[in-house]
C-alpha cells in the first residue's frame, strides 16, 4: 500500500505551532510588529479553532472556521458531492489529469470509511501530482524557455529549473527548503547540481540581448527578479515602489532599493550556460587526480635518473655546447626576475615587455615569477607567427572565469594572448573555468583544452605548440599531451603585440603567478617539452635521452582526469564583494540617489540592517534575504504559501488577490482560517502535501457545486464558502485531458521541451517561419502540456487561447475566458480534429456496437455512468449523420466525438 | 448573477472591477470603493441588457468619438524621412561629405557621419504645398488630406524594443498593444469578426512576432488576430476538409442540447450559458469573415484604383481594400504591415537604400492613396484614423564606409495621420537642418498613441487597467496629451 503521510493530531500541531512561534521570536527578539494596522503585517498568530452549532458536519478543522461564518450569516453548506464529481474534482486537482476507469470504478466500489482517505494518498504520492502543482508555481515566477525580443533566444537547460519543481513538489520539499534554494541554492556551503538549478528561477525573464541602454536593462532585469520574488514569496507588490514610495502600502523608494540590493550583486543574464561538476564528481576527481599525480611523479623519476646520468658524464664543452643548442630557437625569454616597475626584460634580444599596472615580483620556480592580481598586465611584441612554442610556468588559486562547457580559448583569461575578435589569424593560450589550461588558433577556430583543477596553487608547466607546415597545435600541461588540433597552415599576424595576464581586447585579469615565459620558434616535440616540464639537467638537450625509455612512453600514456558535468542555467555573483545599493531616481539607474543599506522591508517585520556574510565566490546578500522571508514568524510567507494552496483547491484564495497581500489586494474572507492553515503548515514540517492533504479531505471541498437562491441572495459571491466553486479547466487541462481521453497522452516526466505539431498558419507569423519551432515524433508530441516548449514570441495556439500564463510579469490568477475562438480551435483545429479521429477508433476498438461505443464515449468525457437521454441524443446524431449526410459509421462516430470533446462537461469541473 | 469567476476571468475583484471600469472612467466615479458597488450591480461587464454581454461588447467611450476604426499602415523597418516626406534641400549638395553629427544607431554612438544625400528628388503638392519625393507619386496627391508629424521620437533604435514601444508604448515586453486599449475600452461593434485584426507582409511577421499584436497583461480575447488576405482568413475558420456547414449545423445542435442539459442542471451558471453562446458566435464568424475578405463584389474601378490588377502592388493593395472592409463590417482596430522577416524584406535600408525603398515604396504607394480616396469617396474618412509609419525613421549619413545604407533614427522621424477628426494638409514639429532630430515641438510615440486614443473617444490618462498593483496606461504612469495640433 502507498505510504500514509505523517499527519500529527490536531491537539499536537497547534501546541507545535505556538511552540515554534515562541521560538522563532526569542531567537530573533521581539516578535514582528510592521504596519501592525493591516492585517497581513500582524504576527501570525495561531487562532483558535471556532464552536460551531453543526458539528457533525465538521471533518476537521478547516470545517469549523468555514461553518462558523455561515452560520453567523444563517447559511448552511451544500450537500456532499456525489462520488463521481469528487473523484473527478480531487484528481484533476492534486494531478490535472481525469480518473481513469478503473479509478473511478475501485472508488466507487470501495465502501471502507476512508476509500476517500485512500484515493487522496495515492494521489498525493502520484508523479504526475508534481507535474500539476509545479504549473502553478511556474505562472508566478514567468517560467518560459525563450528570452523575447528580437532574437527570441532559447534559454539553454532552463528545463531543468522546470524539472526541479516538479521534482521538488513530488519530493515534498518543506516549503521553507523550496524557498531558500530559489534564493540561494548557490551559496549553500556545499551546492548539489540541484541547489544551482534551483536558481534558475532568477534567469526567467524577459531579456534584450541588444537593448537601448545595457545598464537601465539590467537594472530593469534585476527589477524583475526582485518583483517577482517579492510577490511570489512575500504577496508584497515590491516593484510599485521603484519609481515612487508605493501609494498605499507602506513601503518606501528607499526599502525598494534596498531589497533590490540582495540581487545587485547577480551576474547579468547574457551570460550562458555552465557546466557545473556532477553530484560526487569532485570527489571522484580528485582521487583520480591523485592516482594521475603519483603515476606522472613515478615515471618524472625515471626520466631525472636517466638524464641526470648523461648530463654527469658530460664534460664542461660538451655542457656549453648543449646549452647554446638549448637556447638556440628561443628567440624571446622573459625569467621574471629582471625589469623595472614599467619593464620587463628579455633577455635574448631585447624585446622588453610594457607593465601596466602594479606587476610584483615574488620567489618563483627559478629566480622571481611575476605575480598578477586581476587588473595588471604585460605587453610583449608578437615575436612568433610561423612555427612556434610558447612555454610557461603558471600557479594560481583562482578557479578562472567562462564555463567548462565552452572552452574555446578567448572565451577564458589570457596567460599570453593575441586574440582579435572576428575570424582572424590569432592565436593565444588562456587560463579558464574550474583551472584548465586552454589554447587555440583562428580562421578557423580551433582549439585545444587541459583537464580542470590546475588552481590548486602549484606550479603547472604548461606549453603550446604550433606547427606551421602541419597545422598541429598541441597543449602540453605538466610535460603531458592535453590535447591537439589541425589549424590552418598561415602565418598568425593578426596582432603585433601580445597580452600576458589577460586577453588581448581587454576584460578582467589573470589572478596568479607567471615564470619563465619563453618563446621558441619551432614546435618542441614531446620529449623536450617533458624534459623542460620536469626541469631535467639540460633541458632540451636531455631529449633524446629520455625519448626511448619505457618511463616516458608511460608519461606520453597518461592522461590527465577530467571533472564529470552537467549543463545548468542558473546564477552567480561578481565575488564575495556585492556593490553598494542606491536609490535610482524614478527607477533611472543613471540617477543615483542617497545610499542605502540592505535591510528587509519595515512593513513585514525588518527595517534593521541585514546580517550579511559573504562567501569568497558571492555576496551571501540572497542566502540572508532566505533566512529572512523563511523564518518561522515571518507574517507573510506562511500566510502566502497556504493561500496559494487554497486558491489552486478552491479556485480562489482566502485573499482572492494572491500575491498582493497590501491595501490595493483584497481582504481575505476568512482571515482566521488562513492563519490556522499558516501556522499548521509551519508545524506540520512545513509539508505542502501535509496541507493538501488538509483541505481536500475537509467536508468544505467535499462540497457539491449546486445553486442555492437563498445563498446567492445572500452571498453571490461565494465569499462564504456555502458550495463548491464549478470552474473551467486550465490551458494544460483541456489539453492533457483530450489526450487522455482518446488514449494518447504520454505520461513521462522531465527532460527538454517537446514541439506538437504547429499550424504553418501560426509559424508563417514569426519573422523566421522555418526556423520558428521544432519537430517531435508523435509519442513526444503527446506529452503533458507542462513539457510543451514555451517561446515567448510564438504561442501554441490552442493552450494560448485558453488563457495559459503570458509569461512576461508574475501571473497568480489566471484568466478563465470564454470566447468564440476556443470555439473554432475545439471544432475545427487539426489538433482537435485527429484527437476526434483517435478517440473514435478507441471506441471501436474497446466497445462492440454503435450504442456501447456512444456509451463508453460519454464515460470517459464525463467520468460518470452515461444517462440514457444524452445516449440518445449523440445516437439520434450518428443515425441523422448516416441518413442525411451519407456518413458511414466510422465517421459519424467519429463526429460524435468531436461533439463529445466540445461537451461543457468535459471542459468544467462541478 | 455573477459569481466573481463568472464576472471577470477568475480576476481578483478589485482588478475585475478596475478592469471592468476602465470604458466607464469618463463617469466620474473616483472614489474605489462607490464604484464597487456600481459596477457589482451592472454584472461586471459594463453592458445592460442585450446579449452578449462578453468583455468584447460595445462600450460607451469617455468622449465623443471622431474615430471609429483606426487603420495603422506599419512600415516595419524603419522607412527613411529624408527620403520620403521631410525635405531637407540642405541635404543634396552634402552628400558624400563627412560632417560633425552626433548620431545613435544600430552601429552605436557616432560624432562624425558621411552624409548620403536623398536619393530622390522632392516636389510641392496640393493647396498645402507639401514636399513629398517622387517615391510616392500616389500619396502626394493625398497631402491635403492628410497631417505630418515630423518630429516623431522613440526610446530605443533598435528594431526589438522599437517595435514593442511602436506596438504597445513600453520597450519592456509584455504590455498590451494599441489594439488591445481600444478593444478594451471600447469592446467591439461586431461580433461576428475579430475587433483587433493584424495582417501581415507574406515574407513573415517582423521580429518578436506575436508580441507586436500582443494583449500582455490582458486576457487573450483583447489581442490581435492574425487574418489571411486570402483562403483561410483566420486560423481554424474553415471547416476541415469534408465537413459541410450543414452537417456542421447539425453537429452544433446537438452540442447545444447536450450542454443545455448539463446547464439545466446546474443553474444560474453563466459561465455555462456564455460557453454555448460562443458556439454560435463562432458559427457565425465562419459565415462572417470569409464574406469579409471575398473581394469579389468589388467593382473594376476599385481595383484598378488600388492596383489590384499590378502584380507589383496587388498584395498591398488587396489589404487595404479589406482593411476598408473591415471597416465598413464594424472592425476597430486593423493594422497592416508592409515588410516583415529580416533584411531587405522590409524597410530597413542598411545596404542599398534605392534598392530597397524603391522596392517597398513601389509596393505600397498606390494602395495607400487609394485607401484615403475610396474611404473619402464613401464618407468613411472622417469616421476613420489612418496612420502611416515605422518604428523609426533612419539616419541622414550613411551607416557604413561604402554605399547608401542608413542606420537607425529614433531621435527624429516622421508619421502622417489622415482622417478621423485629423486636420489634412498640415505639418507639425521639425527635425534639425538634415533630418536627423526633432528640435521642434519634439512628440514621443506616446503622444501619437494619445492622439489615436483620443480621436476614437478615449481618454488617454484615464483609460487604464488593474495590474500587479498599478493602473496601468497605455501612455504610462505619466500620462501624455495628445497632439492638439492635429486635431481638428
Amino acid at each position: 500500500m502507498l505510504p500514509t503521510l505523517p499527519i500529527p493530531s490536531i491537539v499536537r500541531a497547534a501546541a507545535a505551532a505556538a511552540a515554534l512561534l515562541a521560538a522563532a521570536a526569542a531567537q530573533h527578539g521581539a516578535a514582528p510588529a510592521g504596519g501592525a494596522d493591516w492585517w497581513a503585517y500582524r504576527p501570525l498568530q495561531r487562532p483558535e479553532v471556532p464552536a460551531v452549532r453543526a458539528a457533525g458536519w465538521v471533518r476537521n478543522p478547516v470545517d469549523a472556521f468555514v461553518l462558523a461564518g455561515l452560520e453567523r450569516r444563517g447559511l448552511t453548506p451544500a450537500r456532499e458531492a456525489d462520488r463521481h464529481a469528487l473523484l473527478r474534482r480531487v484528481t484533476y486537482d492534486l494531478t490535472g489529469l481525469p480518473p481513469t476507469a478503473d479509478e473511478i470504478a475501485a472508488f466507487v466500489a470501495d465502501v471502507s470509511p476512508d476509500a476517500y482517505e485512500m484515493v487522496v494518498d495515492r494521489l498525493l504520492a502520484s508523479p504526475q501530482h508534481g507535474v500539476k502543482w509545479a504549473q502553478h508555481w511556474l505562472d508566478c515566477v514567468r517560467y518560459a524557455e525563450t528570452d523575447g525580443y528580437e532574437r527570441d533566444r532559447k534559454k539553454p537547460f532552463i528545463w531543468r529549473y522546470r524539472d526541479w519543481v516538479v521534482d521538488a513538489f513530488n519530493a515534498d520539499l518543506p516549503y521553507g527548503e523550496f524557498l531558500h534554494k530559489q534564493l540561494a541554492g548557490d551559496e549553500l556551503p556545499d551546492p548539489k547540481v540541484a541547489d544551482l538549478v534551483a536558481t534558475g528561477v532568477h534567469r526567467l525573464g524577459i531579456w534584450d540581448d541588444e537593448p537601448t541602454d545595457r545598464e537601465q536593462h539590467r537594472y530593469d532585469d534585476l527589477d524583475g527578479v526582485a518583483d517577482t520574488a517579492a510577490r511570489t514569496m512575500l504577496a508584497l507588490s515590491l516593484g510599485c515602489a521603484r519609481c515612487h514610495d508605493h501609494k498605499k502600502d507602506p513601503l518606501s523608494q528607499a526599502e525598494y532599493h534596498s531589497f533590490l540590493g540582495f540581487f545587485e550583486n547577480l551576474r547579468p543574464q547574457e551570460q550562458n550556460a555552465r557546466a557545473v561538476p556532477v553530484d560526487g564528481a569532485r570527489e571522484r576527481f580528485e582521487r583520480d587526480l591523485a592516482d594521475y599525480t603519483a603515476a606522472r611523479d613515478d615515471a618524472t623519476k625515471a626520466l631525472r635518473v636517466a638524464a641526470t646520468a648523461a648530463w654527469d658524464a658530460m664534460d664542461d664543452g660538451g655542457r656549453i655546447a648543449a646549452a647554446k643548442r638549448a637556447l638556440a630557437d628561443v628567440v624571446a625569454s622573459y625569467p621574471g626576475e629582471r625589469g623595472s616597475a614599467s619593464r620587463l626584460i628579455d633577455e635574448v634580444a631585447g624585446q622588453d615587455g610594457r607593465n601596466s599596472g602594479q606587476v610584483v615580483q615574488v620567489p618563483g620556480v627559478f629566480g622571481q615569477a611575476l605575480r598578477f592580481d586581476g587588473d595588471d598586465h604585460v605587453t610583449v611584441p608578437r615575436v612568433v607567427s610561423g612555427s612556434f612554442s610558447i612555454t610557461f610556468f603558471v600557479r594560481s588559486e583562482w578557479r578562472g572565469g567562462g564555463s567548462g562547457n565552452d572552452t574555446r580559448w578567448f572565451t577564458g583569461t589570457g596567460l599570453v594572448d593575441g586574440e582579435v575578435p572576428g575570424i582572424v589569424r590569432d592565436f593565444g593560450v588562456a587560463w579558464h573555468s574550474d583551472g584548465r589550461v586552454v589554447a587555440g588558433t583562428g580562421d578557423p577556430e580551433t582549439f585545444v583544452a587541459s583537464g580542470p583543477g590546475h588552481h590548486d596553487g602549484q606550479w603547472h608547466h604548461v606549453a603550446f605548440t604550433r606547427d606551421q607546415q602541419t597545422g598541429r597545435i598541441a597543449l602540453y600541461v605538466d610535460g603531458v599531451l592535453s590535447g591537439d588540433a589541425t589549424g590552418n597552415k598561415k602565418p598568425l599576424e593578426a596582432t603585433s603585440e601580445l597580452t600576458i595576464a589577460r586577453m588581448h581586447p581587454g576584460g578582467r585579469g589573470f589572478v596568479g603567478d607567471l615564470d619563465e615565459i619563453a618563446f621558441h620558434d619551432r614546435a618542441l616535440a614531446a620529449a623536450e617539452v617533458a624534459a623542460l616540464a620536469h626541469q631535467l639537467p639540460g633541458g632540451v638537450v636531455a631529449a633524446p635521452v629520455i625519448a626511448e625509455l619505457p618511463a616516458f612512453a608511460q608519461l606520453r600514456a597518461l592522461r590527465r582526469p577530467d571533472i564529470e558535468t552537467v549543463e545548468v542555467l542558473a546564477v552567480q555573483e561578481h565575488g564575495g564583494d556585492g556593490p553598494e545599493a542606491y536609490v535610482r531616481l524614478r527607477g533611472n539607474v543613471h540617477s543615483k540617489g542617497p545610499k542605502v543599506s540592505l535591510a528587509f522591508p519595515a512593513l513585514a517585520g525588518g527595517g534593521a540592517p541585514a546580517e550579511v556574510v559573504p562567501t569568497q565566490h558571492s555576496s551571501g546578500r540572497r542566502t540572508a534575504l532566505a533566512q529572512w522571508i523563511t523564518r518561522p514568524d515571518h507574517v507573510l510567507t506562511w500566510r502566502v504559501a497556504a493561500n496559494r494552496v487554497f486558491q489552486h483547491h478552491f479556485g480562489r484564495g482566502i485573499v482572492r488577490s494572491s500575491s498582493d497581500f497590501g491595501r490595493l489586494g483584497d481582504q481575505p474572507t476568512h482571515p482566521e482560517l488562513l492563519d490556522w492553515l499558516a501556522t499548521e503548515l509551519l508545524a506540520r514540517g512545513q509539508s505542502l502535501k501535509a496541507l493538501h492533504r488538509l483541505l481536500v479531505t475537509s467536508a468544505t471541498y467535499r462540497m457539491a457545486s449546486t445553486h442555492d437562491d437563498k445563498a446567492a441572495a445572500v452571498d453571490p459571491q461565494n465569499d462564504g464558502l456555502w458550495r463548491f466553486d464549478r470552474r473551467r479547466l486550465t490551458a494544460e487541462e483541456i489539453r492533457d485531458s483530450i489526450l487522455a481521453t482518446t488514449g494518447e497522452l504520454n505520461l513521462e516526466r522531465g527532460g527538454p521541451s517537446v514541439y506538437p505539431p504547429m499550424p504553418k498558419e501560426v509559424l508563417a507569423t514569426a519573422s523566421r517561419p522555418d526556423e520558428a519551432w521544432g519537430d517531435s515524433p508523435p509519442a513526444q508530441a503527446a506529452r503533458r502540456s507542462l513539457y510543451v516548449h514555451v517561446k515567448r514570441s510564438l504561442a501554441e495556439p490552442l493552450l494560448a487561447g485558453f488563457d495559459r500564463a503570458d509569461t512576461d510579469a508574475s501571473c497568480p490568477v489566471r484568466f478563465a475566458t470564454v470566447q468564440p475562438t476556443q470555439a473554432l480551435t475545439m471544432l475545427n483545429g487539426d489538433f482537435a480534429q485527429l484527437q476526434a479521429q483517435r478517440f473514435a477508433a478507441r471506441l471501436l476498438q474497446q466497445a462492440q456496437g454503435l450504442d456501447a461505443q456512444v456509451r463508453l464515449g460519454l464515460e470517459l468525457v464525463t467520468q460518470r455512468p452515461a444517462r440514457a437521454d444524452d445516449a440518445q441524443r449523440l445516437l439520434a446524431l450518428a443515425s441523422d449523420l448516416r441518413r442525411d449526410h451519407g456518413r458511414d459509421d466510422a465517421q459519424a462516430l467519429q463526429r460524435v466525438c468531436l461533439v463529445l470533446l466540445n461537451a461543457n462537461e468535459f471542459v468544467y469541473l462541478d | 448573477m455573477a459569481s466573481i469567476q463568472n464576472g471577470f476571468c477568475g480576476r481578483t475583484r478589485r482588478e475585475f472591477l478596475w478592469q471592468a471600469g476602465g470604458g466607464f472612467a469618463s463617469l466620474g466615479l473616483t472614489d474605489l470603493l462607490s464604484r464597487d458597488g456600481f459596477f457589482a450591480r451592472r454584472d461586471g461587464l459594463g453592458v445592460a441588457g442585450g446579449e452578449p454581454a462578453g468583455p468584447l461588447a460595445p462600450k460607451a467611450p469617455h468622449h465623443p468619438a471622431k474615430a471609429k476604426a483606426c487603420i495603422f499602415l506599419f512600415m516595419y523597418g524603419g522607412p527613411s524621412q529624408v527620403d520620403t516626406f521631410d525635405y531637407k534641400p540642405k541635404l543634396y549638395g552634402l552628400d558624400g561629405k563627412t560632417i560633425d553629427i552626433a548620431t545613435k544607431g544600430r552601429g552605436g554612438s557616432k560624432n562624425q557621419g558621411r552624409v548620403v544625400g536623398p536619393k530622390w528628388r522632392f516636389r510641392p503638392y496640393g493647396e498645402c504645398g507639401h514636399h513629398v519625393s517622387d517615391l510616392f507619386p500616389h500619396v502626394a496627391r493625398c497631402v491635403d488630406d492628410i497631417a505630418f508629424v515630423h518630429s516623431m521620437y522613440a526610446e530605443s533604435p533598435l528594431h526589438g524594443s522599437a517595435m514593442l514601444m511602436m506596438n504597445s508604448g513600453k520597450i519592456l515586453s509584455g504590455a498590451p498593444c494599441l489594439g488591445s486599449w481600444v478593444n478594451y475600452g471600447l469592446g467591439t461593434e461586431n461580433q461576428n469578426l475579430p475587433g483587433f485584426v493584424v495582417m501581415l507582409d507574406q515574407s513573415g511577421g517582423p521580429i518578436s512576432g506575436a508580441k507586436n499584436w500582443n494583449s500582455g497583461y490582458m486576457p487573450a480575447v483583447y489581442q490581435g488576430t492574425v487574418l489571411r488576405p486570402s483562403g483561410e482568413p483566420i486560423l481554424d475558420l474553415a471547416l476541415p476538409e469534408g465537413m459541410t456547414p450543414r452537417e456542421q449545423r447539425r453537429l452544433l445542435d446537438t452540442l447545444r442540447q447536450q450542454n443545455e442539459a448539463h446547464l439545466a442542471a446546474r443553474p444560474g451558471d453563466t459561465d455555462l450559458a456564455a460557453r454555448i453562446q460562443s458556439y454560435e458566435l463562432a458559427y457565425r464568424m465562419q459565415a462572417n469573415a470569409p464574406e469579409a475578405i471575398d473581394l469579389a463584389d468589388e467593382p473594376e474601378h476599385i481595383r484598378r484604383l488600388y492596383g489590384l490588377d499590378n502584380p507589383r502592388t496587388e498584395d498591398f493593395a488587396r489589404k487595404c481594400i479589406l482593411a476598408r472592409r473591415l471597416v465598413e463590417r464594424g472592425v476597430r482596430f486593423i493594422q497592416v504591415y508592409s515588410g516583415g522577416n529580416h533584411n531587405d524584406h522590409n524597410w530597413d535600408a542598411h545596404g542599398d537604400l534605392v534598392h530597397n525603398h524603391e522596392k517597398h515604396a513601389g509596393d505600397t504607394d498606390q494602395p495607400v492613396a487609394a485607401l484615403l480616396t475610396d474611404l473619402k469617396q464613401r464618407g468613411l474618412l472622417d469616421s476613420t484614423i489612418v496612420v502611416w509609419g515605422g518604428e523609426f525613421g533612419r539616419q541622414p549619413t550613411a551607416e557604413y564606409a561604402e554605399g547608401t545604407g542608413r542606420d537607425h533614427d529614433s531621435a527624429g522621424f516622421t508619421m502622417w495621420l489622415a482622417g478621423g477628426g485629423i486636420k489634412g494638409g498640415i505639418k507639425v514639429g521639425a527635425t534639425d537642418e538634415l533630418g536627423y532630430k526633432a528640435v521642434e515641438k519634439p512628440f514621443h510615440v506616446k503622444h501619437l498613441h494619445a492622439t489615436i486614443l483620443q480621436q476614437m473617444g478615449l481618454d488617454p490618462n484615464r483609460l487604464s487597467f488593474f495590474h500587479a498593483g498599478l493602473a496601468q496606461r497605455l501612455v504610462g504612469t505619466e500620462g501624455a496629451e495628445p497632439i492638439r495640433e492635429l486635431i481638428a
